[in-house]
């Protein structure tokens, strides 16, 4: 053993100063790095795929952008195809496309005639602001209803949160929203209209993040917050519910099979107080799956807000997407379907982290 | 054991319940207090790409460039049979119809103050033609010049009886040259200056723009420098509302003007509101194609009359609702040169039935391609089409629906594909002319696979219609280009369905107009 030149004796080799390395950094950002290049990876497949998929849709986008008479012109058609790439071969545009990506140009929308960025600046935040307080109303009451039912199993409480969840559940959001719209706005004037503010206060805050509430708060302007808070209600509630039913029936099970392990008898057993007991242990272990569903529920909620914003007039990416995607704007249909691919990935990955965080044996694996 | 965690998540739970109604409440819209905030809310649905008036062919743009921009000449009201001065004080057509003379008006100014010269109008007017956008058509062949500071020429290689019909279009809209300039406007398809025009505005129109927005919402604000007439409103907002959320919105009173509702939808409205059921200009038409390789049928004439014969109009406008109004003609009742409604088609199951047994064919089956999720007027194409499906089974032919989405059926309509076609043609401008395009050889004629020389007769009334001069001979030319249609052409007028438009109790002036449909500067506030 001791003539082979790699035992313990002799100068470690790089091998051996990788796994040193390795060995420092801690787990969790061990973790962290392995996911992140791995967002990465999955980010460039994402354009890929999007780019594909828009290239594949039937139809003619010259035909679809430029009037009927400008299309009698050979010179003007060949002129538009030139100015938007479309006379190179599909490779060479994903090519230009990917350059353009790396320096944050998406291109030109066809309709608006406005950077895609610039236009996404715009109709990103209102989803953003919409599907963030649908999820943040959704964690705060599908976790607590998910807990009381647990709780109060098999008592009125429980059936009563159980059939909510499950309306919730099954009734499909647009339909929500119209009935929503037609309750609360036309029928019992509890709320605003269309829109993210009223018309009138259009604009009266400055777009600094683009979120309508927060901007209303820089600008220290009390009226536009109080209308922008309004408008987001119905629609974020009406959006919240599905996740709230799904919320609460996933935290309920995981709760009661937490309460059914041996640690939380004996935590119990030892005389701990209930509520350390429901903070420290059943929850802690409750919220893994609970997150799970929670992330991919945002996902689902990005997708609900295309109706949603149609029936409350939201000017959110949904509509952005449906105006792109029946112009066939190529540009405009590659940079949503980015953007849509990202925030997943963004939402795996926090997932992926907080496991790490709450669950030290995720970090591991 | 968990009471005390289980009462603070049912206090939040109510709180944020509350939160969310409390604040909900209290944001009343100012605008709904009717002229007090002297801001108009108007709903529609968007179809809107640009606010550049070189560029702007979209309804909704229409409506904004009207508001911002002036035109040489302009309509009064509703009534398009006749073109008013604007920024032209007169004008005067050559008995040749070959050169339109017009006078400027002294004293008009742009938004920014300076006045408007005979060097913006040649200007905007060469631009439009010469950068190639979706309007560049509307001055093809006419060249613009400057005899004066006061006096224009448009001059056309053939006569042009239409121009004064077409100058109102606010795709003409006089832009202001020096400012233009300064962002990049050009007199050529090198023109950079739409950016710049999307988010300003370069008119001397009684508005301008605060805010522009493709897909969500349009800002308008009385533009203070201007000369003629103030505006009621101080502001104008246009915002992008579905249909059905248009309805309840404008009768809870959170907007002022709904423009596009459906004859179903606007029954039945609280009388509190006001509402304008006008026949809009747009005619909704089946085409049959002529091209023997698209078809073994259609080009069958015989098999055309059948189709004429069989189709039950009268139903068809129960499904469009109150106002709409069958077609007699391509040109809708509207224009100059409109058939009479009495010269419109009649169903005849029995005469469908002996033209189809003349034809020739048995039990024929065509498709039927159409536009799926394409509404005009709130009218969605669907319907209709199984409307027509079952029509024309009870005269023994199968028609088999092929619904497309827009930009899909769009390409085998234009590219003259469709065995039988179900589309609409609305006025580029609201002159008989612009239906020749339905003639052989001609735009929507190729459509229909009809090639130039396929029907000698049509194209000589034609060619007759197009340099007819004055008001009298030109009804007399279009109409007998429509008979002949009628008689023997690819094409079946159906109807023109209903522009609804329901405004708030407080709103006055309003008047449907084919080619801006509103003209948001003549509202006032009662």
């Amino acid at each position: 053993m001791s003539d082979n030149p790699g035992a313990p004796d002799s100068p470690p080799g790089p091998g051996a100063a990788r796994r040193d390395r390795a060995a420092r950094v801690h787990p969790l950002a061990r973790f962290l790095i392995r996911r992140i290049l791995l967002a990465v990876l999955m980010a460039w497949g994402i354009t890929l795929v999007t780019f594909i998929l828009t290239n594949l849709v039937p139809g003619d986008p010259v035909a679809a952008n430029l009037g009927q008479r400008a299309l009698g012109d050979p010179a003007i058609v060949a002129q538009w195809r030139a100015e938007h790439g479309l006379d190179k071969p599909l490779w060479q545009q994903y090519v230009i496309h990917l350059q353009g990506l790396f320096h944050g140009d998406l291109g030109v929308s066809q309709q608006s005639h406005r950077p895609v960025s610039q236009d996404l600046a715009e109709f990103v935040p209102a989803t953003l602001e919409l599907a963030g307080a649908a999820i943040l109303v959704s964690l705060l009451l599908g976790v607590a209803f998910g807990v009381i039912a647990a709780l109060r199993r098999d008592r009125a409480a429980d059936h009563v949160l159980r059939l909510l969840s499950l309306i919730g559940i099954s009734v499909p959001t647009f339909w929500l929203a119209l009935v929503a719209f037609y309750v609360f706005f036309y029928r019992l004037q509890l709320t605003p209209g269309s829109g993210r503010v009223d018309a009138a206060l259009g604009g009266a805050a400055p777009a600094v993040t683009g979120l309508q509430t927060v901007d209303a708060l820089l600008a220290g302007r009390w009226d536009v917050f109080t209308s922008a808070v309004g408008h987001l209600a119905t629609p974020a509630l009406v959006l919240a519910l599905y996740t709230i039913g799904l919320l609460t029936r996933f935290t309920r099970s995981a709760v009661l099979e937490v309460l059914g392990q041996d640690y939380v008898r004996a935590a119990r057993a030892k005389g701990l107080p209930g509520r350390t007991i429901l903070f420290r242990y059943v929850l802690r272990s409750a919220l893994v799956p609970v997150i799970t569903v929670a992330g991919l529920a945002f996902g689902s909620l990005l997708s609900g807000t295309v109706l949603v914003e149609a029936i409350f007039a939201w000017p959110g990416i949904g509509q952005y997407a449906y105006k792109s995607a029946t112009t066939l704007d190529l540009p405009a249909v590659m940079g949503v379907g980015l953007v849509v691919g990202i925030v997943y990935l963004v939402i795996n990955l926090i997932v992926d982290v907080l496991y790490g965080v709450i669950d030290p044996r995720v970090r591991l694996q | 054991m968990a009471t005390r965690s289980q009462t603070a998540a049912v206090l939040l739970a109510g709180a944020l319940a509350l939160a969310a109604c409390g604040s909900g409440g209290s944001s009343q819209s100012p605008a709904a207090s009717g002229g007090g905030g002297k801001t108009l809310v108007i709903d529609t649905s968007f179809d809107l790409k640009t606010a550049d008036p070189g560029r702007t062919y979209e309804p909704t743009g229409l409506i904004v460039g009207k508001a911002v921009y002036e035109t040489l000449l302009t309509f009064d009201g509703a009534d398009v049979t006749k073109p008013v001065p604007a920024l032209a004080e007169s004008y005067e057509l050559s008995k040749d119809g070959k050169t339109l003379t017009l006078k400027l008006k002294k004293g008009a100014t742009f938004s920014d103050g300076s006045p408007v010269t005979a060097d913006d109008v040649v200007f905007s007017l060469t631009r439009v033609r010469d950068m190639k956008g979706t309007p560049s058509f509307l001055l093809d062949g006419v060249e613009v010049a400057k005899t004066d500071d006061s006096t224009i020429t448009l001059t056309s290689k053939t006569a042009n009886p239409a121009l004064p019909y077409i100058l109102p279009n606010p795709a003409l809209g006089i832009i202001n040259s020096k400012l233009a300039k300064q962002h990049g406007a050009t007199e050529d398809a090198q023109d950079k200056a739409e950016q710049y025009l999307n988010s300003a505005s370069a008119g001397s129109g009684p508005y301008e723009i605060e805010s522009f927005n493709v897909s969500s919402q349009v800002t308008l604000k009385a533009n203070p420098k201007y000369y003629g007439t103030k505006p009621a409103y101080d502001k104008v907002v246009i915002r992008n509302v579905e249909a059905a959320t248009q309805k309840l919105n404008v009768q809870r009173g959170d907007s002022q003007v709904a423009l596009n509702l459906s004859g179903d939808q606007v029954t039945g409205m609280p009388a509190t509101l006001q509402v304008k059921k006008t026949a809009s200009a747009n005619v909704i038409f089946l085409l049959a194609n002529q091209d023997s390789g698209v078809s073994k049928t259609t080009p069958n004439a015989k098999f055309v009359e059948a189709v004429r014969k069989g189709v039950d109009y009268a139903g068809l406008l129960e499904l469009a609702g109150e106002g709409a109004t069958q077609a007699p003609g391509v040109i809708p009742s509207q224009l100059l040169g409109a058939l009479p409604a009495a010269a419109a088609t009649k169903r005849d199951v029995a005469g469908a039935k002996a033209a189809l047994a003349a034809s020739g064919l048995t039990n024929p089956t065509v498709k039927l391609e159409y536009p799926s999720e394409l509404t005009v007027n709130g009218l969605s194409f669907q319907p209709l089409a199984e409307r027509v499906q079952a029509n024309l089974k009870e005269v023994g032919i199968t028609v088999d629906l092929q619904p497309a989405p827009v930009t899909t059926a769009l390409d085998n309509y234009r590219n003259g594909k469709e065995e039988l076609g179900l589309w609409y043609w609305g006025p580029d401008y609201p002159d008989p002319s612009d239906y020749l395009a339905f003639l052989p050889g001609k735009t929507v004629g190729l459509r229909a696979g009809w090639k130039a020389g396929a029907a000698k007769e049509i194209e000589a009334a034609g060619a007759k219609a197009a340099v007819a001069i004055g008001d009298d001979a030109r009804k007399a030319a279009y109409e007998d280009v429509q008979t002949k249609l009628n008689a023997s052409g690819p094409f079946i007028p159906l109807i023109q369905p209903s522009q609804n438009i329901v405004t708030a109790a407080s709103v006055t002036g309003l008047e449907y107009h084919p080619v801006w449909t509103v003209d948001v500067a003549d509202l006032g506030v009662k």
